[in-house]
């Protein structure tokens, strides 16, 4: 009977052999034993026994050939036995052998597929439900202000998809994962409870099917399927309790891991304002950031100190500028100051509208000075500067911003806001606003303006006097907003109100001018339709 | 010359005078001899009165009685011989240090310091840092002494090889105790030597007991033996060299036995054993009540004290008067004393000075370090290249493909693709041709070139003298590697299996580690033991373990654990020059695995990280094989997931560049440590360890900047398994390393 001898293994990584040297040729009898063939492996030259008893019919092989382990070289048989070209029927069949590639990683092992819960409808596999998360430790419920996806979006994980009103105040809500939209469960204005389905994410191209997403309308859906990668769907499992922001506070103890600490104390955070991610034990710099951003967990007590007592503190030349330009301020600017609440619930539901879509996000202050400069242009005197026997109007409506930066205060110029939409003025406002930050502003952002608009709502002020910049007719303090109960047509409604201080150089504009411009301003902020492009 | 036996006691010795008139020794000599006799007798009385006022603590194995052994063999060798001491080694080093005192105030001043090196002062011969068990004088060719019975015969084998090596006409005396005979250590010494034809000569000193336990059998009831022999020099037919048995009690049979023994190892390069029967007064320790001896038997003994054999040869054949006599011993005696009033004058060791000498210390300049870093990334964009090129082009064999992707790298890089497995075989080849020091030693490195083909090519190159095919005998590879290196050789000890070590430790830590701290600083030990761990070959428990996390525990080493070929040569090169003994881990399963490597000499320093992929979100801190396999799971990671990992590999884990990691996790906040070895008190917890102690320039730690729990991933807590699911499940993976690392962002 006719067999193959194939190229054996000679050596625990070799893949393939070179045929060095072939010492049978056909006819030849070769015994169990006699060295056949020489064959370079990739260790070293060796020599290869035959492993039967034959006559030699075939050579698959010549020398210098170099073929992977397994395959067929020489076909032996008894002495009259005819052998078929192509060599046996076996050789075709013949499974090329897998050599072990040592240092090679197994393949990954399938992940876990998923557990159908009983009575209800089980994940797809693959589904990703993404639920509200716990915002904060009082949190019960969400109201969904701004939906930022829409199916078929390719989501990244930490990216802002939700803007969430809590009981708190409104906040993004950061992807829990990573994927493509398959689903979005609620609408703008729905107030869910804390863990309900918002969305569904799947991978590119896996089909989640509506009944699925149907079941999870009518909360027919497993809470935590099992399919649910971890990092999309922390949602406790029905039996396990609620791991909700509680969890990183235990017996008056915050946990925090010493990096969230660590970011806390350099930002002056309170870590008792910020709440960990959904489902997480602690705190993490993510969420201190977060809190940071949303401006919600400044440490009421104040940053931690960046001196301690006693120390001499340099002055930098920005902070000699400032000094020098407010004493001056206070010594050549008599002043008189004006307060107006305003209601700015329309700003914000309008706000809350233009950001749905693309482009730059508008803040509330970009509403403000648009705002300021439609007043401006109305009460003209307001731009003004007492120059000698005159006061000498300004012929365009440039408007201050304070920003604080890591060296200290400026206050650079949103040009020509006067005939800036809103989100032009926004689109400026960050530009500017980037090159203060990064040292970039030069002395044409700086000087001139007619007002200044000076924000500490972020750092919860509700209103202050600021002080007018020499140069400037007045300056406008901006305070935060905050919900109070407003009596409206004999009810009371919960509105959204904001403090607004003006300080004005009584040199130029007297009470009633600066008045009414200040109510103006106020009015615009109420009915903020005008500003809608 | 085969194995023969020589039994002296059988034939007179002959007289000092006729030997004066001969020409073999002088009277003065015969009178030194006394005088040695006479101080070490002193000096351990005077030890075991200050050990009882505990003035000296610690060890007090005591050599009084067996004088005649030291000062007669080392009054036999020559000056440059080498010796290697005991447990009881206060007579070796004693008698050395008057063989070189050069006068009066120099031998005066010898005692001081053994003095004041068992009372631990910083005046002492090894600063305090070794004491009674660790006494030496390096310089003058003492290996010294040593706790582990039999623990300095493997050396003493490396420092004969050394000097025959070198070519120097010098031998080594290896001094050792009957008790020893009986360890793993004797015998493969014994063996290696007389297989490498080194010029050794071994001193038994035979007293007939190893602590309590008679060498052979004894009239005490009770009593058990540690052998069936009475005399060891019948064990010199095992190993087929010439033997002698000689009484210990007479310095001048000692003199002549070890001259004669020390003249044939020198001219023939074959070793001699020489069997020293001798008695020791004092018990075992101070706490002996030697119960395991009749006091006939000591009265006797004592009737042949050595002072007494060598005095009344003197007296009788009128070459002293006991005046004279007593005047040397006199001389003695106040030596002793002074030596004992300098020891109790002299300061203790700074104890600031505490890790001082545990090193070499070695450090590269900066501008080395930073070129290394830019070697090493150009080495890995080419492997990158090779590898991509590989994948793209088509060829009928991977052979083929291989030698065109060479060559396209070759000719965009300017840099040449290796095998590990090569880049280990041209770092030894290229420092072999630049320092005639370098040597091979090892099971199969010869014809065989080495079980993982690391030393393929090297016998042809360099020949059998420095590419040395050795017996099995794991202990007495590496420490004859210690004693070739103490000896001024740089030798690359290759162990075929890490496992293997195991058999070695002893002599790798007690010797090869230690022994540079334990003589305060006067030894250095640079040697390489090569060796591969790691599972990937389904060989099961007694073949696939990372036993790295056992040799960082130990003060003295390095250990480099290389990934690439680029890696694998610049840090075997450096381990290699090195000046402390470093153990260089390769992995069983990456051998094979191809990287580029600059055409120009370069060496990696020791001790430096290699950032191997930089990210912003996790660092994975690991060293060997699995960089390869966190590679693969960064790219996962940030392919599919969007997780941005920075991959450490430490290279060197030994010391451990601690600050790379720090300055990467405080960018990430979060560490995952990946070791194929076993975690508990594994490299990960260490590493954990290290950061979170780690102070960053701001007074913050480590741990300030952590973000979320550190991970240790490594092998299961299993004696790895041979099939191969479970071999793969017990360390980690690709996959695990990504779910795990999912997991945690
Ligand atoms: C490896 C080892 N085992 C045991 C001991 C404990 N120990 C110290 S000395 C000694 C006896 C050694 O006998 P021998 O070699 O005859 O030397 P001697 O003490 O008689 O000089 C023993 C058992 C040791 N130090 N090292
Ligand atoms: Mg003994």
């Amino acid at each position: 009977m006719a067999r193959e001898i194939k190229l054996p293994q000679m050596g625990q990584t070799m893949e393939e052999g070179t045929i060095v040297t072939c010492l049978v040729k056909v006819g030849d009898k070769v015994k169990k034993g006699d060295v056949i063939f020489e064959i370079e492996t990739d260790k070293a030259t060796l020599e290869m026994e035959s492993p039967g008893e034959g006559f030699v019919k075939k050579m698959l092989v010549a020398v210098g050939d170099t073929v992977p382990v397994n395959t067929p070289i020489l076909i032996i048989g008894d002495e009259n036995e005819a052998i078929a070209d192509g060599g046996s029927p076996a050789a075709a069949a013949a499974a090329p052998a897998v050599a072990k590639a040592a240092s090679t990683p197994a393949p990954s092992t399938e992940a876990a597929k998923p557990a159908a819960a009983a009575g209800s409808v089980a994940a797809p596999a693959g589904a990703r439900v993404v639920r509200l998360p716990q915002l904060g430790q009082t949190m019960e419920e969400g109201t969904i202000v701004t939906s930022l996806i829409k199916v078929g979006d390719t989501v990244a994980k930490g990216q802002v998809i939700f803007e969430v009103e809590t009981d708190k105040a409104t906040l993004e809500m950061e992807s829990p994962g990573a994927g493509v939209v398959k689903a979005i469960l609620v609408e703008a204005g729905e107030t869910l409870p804390v863990n309900a389905p918002i969305a569904v994410f799947a991978d590119e191209g896996t089909d989640i099917g509506q009944d699925f997403i149907d079941a999870l309308r009518g909360g027919a859906v497993a809470a935590a399927p099992a399919a649910a990668t971890p990092t999309a769907e922390q949602a406790p499992k029905a039996s396990t309790p609620v791991p909700t922001a509680a969890a990183a506070v235990k017996d008056g103890r915050i946990f925090a891991s010493p990096r969230a600490k660590t970011t806390a104390a350099d930002m002056g955070i309170d870590l008792r304002q910020v709440h960990p991610a959904a489902g997480a034990v602690r705190i993490t710099a993510a969420d201190v950031q977060r809190a940071a951003a949303s401006g919600a967990a400044r440490e009421p007590a104040g940053p931690a100190p960046r001196y301690n007592l006693g120390d001499i503190v340099p002055v930098n030349r920005l902070q000699k500028i400032v000094a020098e330009r407010m004493l001056k301020s206070k010594q050549e600017i008599p002043c008189f100051y004006l307060n107006i609440r305003t209601d700015m619930t329309e700003v914000f539901k309008l706000r809350t509208k233009l950001n749905k879509g693309d482009g730059v996000k508008l803040s509330f202050n970009d509403f403000i000075i648009r705002a300021v400069a439609i007043a401006l242009k109305h009460y003209p005197i307001m731009t003004g500067q007492l120059d000698g026997n005159v006061i000498q109007l300004a012929d365009q409506i440039d408007i201050g911003l304070a920003i604080s930066t890591d060296d200290g205060l400026v206050a650079p110029l949103i040009k020509d806001a006067g005939s800036k939409t809103v989100r032009q003025i926004a689109e400026y406002g960050k530009a500017l606003i980037e090159r203060a930050r990064t040292n970039k502003l030069t002395l044409d952002d700086l000087e001139g303006g007619c007002i200044t608009v000076s924000n500490l709502g972020g750092f919860g002020i509700d209103a202050f006097i600021p002080i007018v910049v020499p140069g400037q007719c007045s300056i406008l303090g901006v305070g935060r907003i905050a919900d109070m109960c407003m009596p409206i047509d004999g009810n009371i409604m919960v509105r959204k109100i904001m403090n607004l201080n003006l300080s004005v150089d009584h040199k130029v504009a007297n009470g009633a001018d600066a008045a009414q411009f200040l109510d103006y301003i106020k009015k615009l902020l109420e009915n903020p339709s005008t500003f809608e492009e | 010359m085969a194995y023969s036996l020589d039994d002296r006691r059988k034939k007179p010795t002959p007289k000092i005078g006729d030997l004066i008139k001969k020409g073999v020794v002088t009277e003065a000599m015969a009178l030194d001899w006394l005088r040695t006799i006479h101080e070490i007798r002193f000096f351990e009385d005077k030890v075991y009165d200050l050990l009882g006022q505990n003035i000296i603590k610690g060890a007090s194995h005591l050599y009084a009685g067996q004088e005649a052994v030291a000062t007669g063999a080392v009054a036999a060798i020559e000056m440059g011989d080498v010796i290697g001491s005991t447990h009881r080694g206060h007579g070796h080093c004693g008698a050395m240090g008057n063989k070189y005192a050069t006068d009066a105030e120099a031998r005066q001043m010898h005692w001081n310091r053994m003095m004041a090196e068992l009372m631990g002062k910083e005046t002492g011969y090894c600063s305090g840092r070794g004491g009674s068990m660790h006494i030496a004088d390096v310089k003058i060719g003492n290996l010294g002494s040593t706790g582990i019975v039999g623990g300095n015969i493997p050396a003493a084998v490396g420092a004969a090889l050394a000097e025959k090596h070198k070519k120097t006409g010098k031998i080594a005396v290896s001094f050792f105790g009957d008790g020893s005979t009986n360890t793993g250590s004797f015998h493969e010494s014994m063996n290696m030597a007389s297989v490498l034809k080194v010029p050794l000569v071994a001193v038994i000193e035979n007293n007939l007991y190893g602590m309590s336990v008679p060498f052979c059998a004894s009239p005490v009831e009770g009593a058990g033996c540690a052998s069936n022999i009475e005399h060891i020099a019948e064990r010199a037919t095992a190993y087929g060299v010439p033997a002698m048995i000689v009484d210990g009690q007479d310095v001048v049979a000692v003199f002549l036995a070890v001259k004669e023994a020390a003249a044939h190892a020198r001219k023939n390069n074959e070793m001699v054993m020489v069997e020293a029967k001798t008695y020791r007064w004092y018990g075992h320790s101070r706490s002996d009540p030697r119960v395991y001896r009749t006091k006939e038997e000591e009265k006797e003994w004592r009737s042949r004290d050595p002072i007494i054999v060598l005095s009344d040869k003197l007296l009788e054949e009128g070459l002293a008067t006991r005046e004279q006599l007593a005047v040397i011993a006199q001389q003695a005696q106040d030596a002793i004393e002074k030596a004992t009033q300098f020891g109790l004058d002299s300061a203790w060791p700074d104890v600031a000075d505490l890790a001082r000498d545990v090193y070499v210390t070695e450090t590269y300049a900066d501008n080395v370090v930073e070129a290394e870093k830019t070697a090493a990334a150009n080495a890995m964009k080419a492997t990158a290249a090779f590898e991509a090129a590989v994948d793209t082009i088509t060829a009928k064999t991977k052979k083929e493909k291989v030698e065109l992707a060479k060559a396209q790298v070759k000719e965009a890089f300017g840099m040449d693709v290796i095998a590990i497995k090569d880049a280990i075989i041209a770092a030894q080849a290229e420092e072999m041709r630049k320092d005639p020091s370098v040597i091979i030693e090892g099971e199969d490195v010869g014809l065989y070139g080495g079980a993982y083909s690391a030393t393929k090519g090297l016998l042809e190159e360099f020949g059998a003298d420095r590419v040395i095919d050795t017996a099995i005998s794991e202990a007495a590879i590496v420490g004859a590697a210690v004693g070739a290196a103490i000896r001024g050789l740089r030798p690359i000890a290759e162990l075929m299996y890490v496992d293997f070590i195991t058999i070695s430790m002893d002599q790798l830590m007690h010797n090869g580690a230690f022994n540079r701290y334990m003589f305060g600083g006067h030894a250095k030990v640079p040697m390489v033991i090569r060796t591969e761990g790691g599972v990937g070959r389904c060989i099961a428990a007694h073949h696939s373990k990372s036993l790295e996390p056992w040799l960082v525990n130990v003060p003295g080493l390095y250990v480099v654990m290389p990934s690439t070929p680029y890696d694998a040569k610049g840090l075997l090169k450096a381990a290699i020059r090195s000046d402390n003994p470093v153990v260089y881990i390769e992995h069983k399963a990456t051998y094979g695995q191809m990287g580029a490597v600059p055409t120009e000499e370069y060496i990696i320093p020791l001790g430096v990280a290699d950032v191997k992929r930089t990210g912003k979100d996790v660092t994975i801190v690991t060293y060997s094989r699995q960089v390869m396999f966190a590679l693969a799971a960064a790219k996962e990671l940030a392919d599919k997931h969007g997780i941005d990992v920075e991959v450490v590999d430490l290279r060197t884990i030994k010391p451990l560049d601690i600050k790379t990691v720090a300055d990467s996790v405080r960018k990430t906040g979060r560490l995952v440590t990946i070791a194929e070895s076993f975690n508990m008190c594994g490299m990960g917890p260490e590493i954990v360890r290290r950061l979170i102690e780690y102070v960053y320039e701001d007074g913050r730690t480590g741990f300030d900047y952590l973000d979320a729990p550190p991970v240790n991933m490594a092998a299961a807590d299993v004696p790895p398994p041979m099939s191969e699911p479970l071999e793969n499940a017990s360390i980690p993976m690709t996959d695990t390393i990504v779910a795990r690392i999912r997991q945690m962002v």
